[in-house]
């Protein structure tokens, strides 16, 4: 896998959180300012996604955000771990996180989310912003290696492809 | 080397149809809250499945295109249940109107939210949901895939070591200065 790809891939990837996120804060940003279309749409473009309780949401200008606490977390952190790929991981290698620090980045967000929904407590949105956003930092670690292993293997099948029919044609 | 491509299709509509109903379904849907907990755990199984009927080692390529066909799988059947279990506008409003005249002061919120979710329900929107959903999803799924991979799929086997050389006979050597030490 060329560095180069990786590299795009990272970078159209932050470039798209970048915008996902924006979009959050967007459309309370436009409801506090009397434009409603465009805030229903955003948060219509987010509500298959969150449940959107507005006393689990932060709030800007008067109106909560588009996604709850969690779920900012969680976007938030994957654009912190985009940030830091390149310094952990760097471009040149292609490799997945070890199944011990999966668990230990998902076990706070499972536990605090398990017993809110099971009622054993509910936690502040604080708390349910730091575990998601520490699930949500080891999340690109896994799509940028996805993704850039799916575009290496396209370009290997069409190239393999390409050797075929070459020599297909000097056959005949 | 070429290697055969997976047959990704039948383990994606199995894992994405359980886990589309599982997000549909009310309560057990409230665990998607926890970051798609059933798309991203959906993708993962759907690479466990993967693995099982495929002799080979699974790459998170392999891994990202189940999970994302998982994700899509799974935002169909979803949308579909959320229809199914969405309360009736027309219903609730004569609930409403029955509960007025009965003295019972309704939250002031309700009309609008009545409005709104009449709203949502309309082809457009119900597009639109489908849409957004099947985007959010089949990223989601993706990344339960590559996840999947680096939890379940088989390792590669350790490069086989050539078998050591038959021990040399030891020919006799001259008495050097070393050996009078």
């Amino acid at each position: 896998m060329e560095p180069r790809s990786v590299r795009r891939v990272w970078l159209l990837t932050l470039c798209g959180t970048v915008i996902w996120l924006a979009a959050i804060v967007l459309a309370p940003w436009l409801a506090g300012r009397g434009a409603g279309g465009a805030a229903r749409f955003l948060y219509a473009v987010f509500a298959p996604v969150c449940h959107q309780i507005a006393d689990r949401c932060f709030v800007l200008s008067g109106h909560p955000l588009a996604v709850c606490g969690r779920c900012l977390g969680v976007y938030a952190g994957f654009a912190a771990g985009l940030v830091i790929y390149p310094f952990v991981r760097g471009f040149s290698r292609l490799a997945l996180p070890s199944a011990r620090v999966f668990l230990l980045m998902i076990f706070p967000m499972a536990l605090d989310a398990v017993a809110g929904i099971l009622g054993i407590w509910g936690s502040p949105i604080g708390i349910r912003f730091a575990t998601g956003f520490a699930w949500g930092t080891i999340l690109p670690f896994y799509f940028v290696v996805g993704v850039s292993d799916f575009i290496s293997a396209r370009k290997s099948r069409a190239v393999a492809r390409a050797l075929a029919r070459t020599a297909t044609k000097k056959v005949e | 080397m070429d290697k055969q491509k997976p047959e990704y299709f039948r383990p994606a509509l199995i894992a994405g149809a359980i886990a589309g109903f599982l997000s549909g379904f009310p309560f057990f849907g409230l665990f998607n809250c926890v970051c798609c907990l059933w798309i991203v755990g959906g993708g993962a199984v759907a690479v466990k499945l993967l693995s099982k009927s495929t002799p080979g080692i699974l790459s998170s390529s392999d891994g990202a295109v189940v999970g994302a066909l998982t994700g899509i799988v799974a935002s169909v059947v979803h949308t579909v249940l959320s229809l199914a279990f969405k309360p009736d506008i027309e219903t609730a409003r004569r609930v409403l109107d029955w509960l007025s005249g009965m003295g019972v002061e309704s939250p002031s919120n309700v009309e609008s939210m009545l409005e709104s979710g009449s709203a949502f329900r309309s082809p457009g929107w119900i597009l639109l949901g489908l849409f957004v959903t099947a985007a959010v999803y089949a990223v989601m799924g993706g990344l339960g895939g590559v996840i999947g991979v680096s939890l379940f799929a088989k390792k590669a086997a350790p490069p086989i070591q050539p078998p050591p050389p038959p021990p040399a006979t030891p020919t006799p050597t001259p008495p050097g200065p070393a050996d009078a030490v």
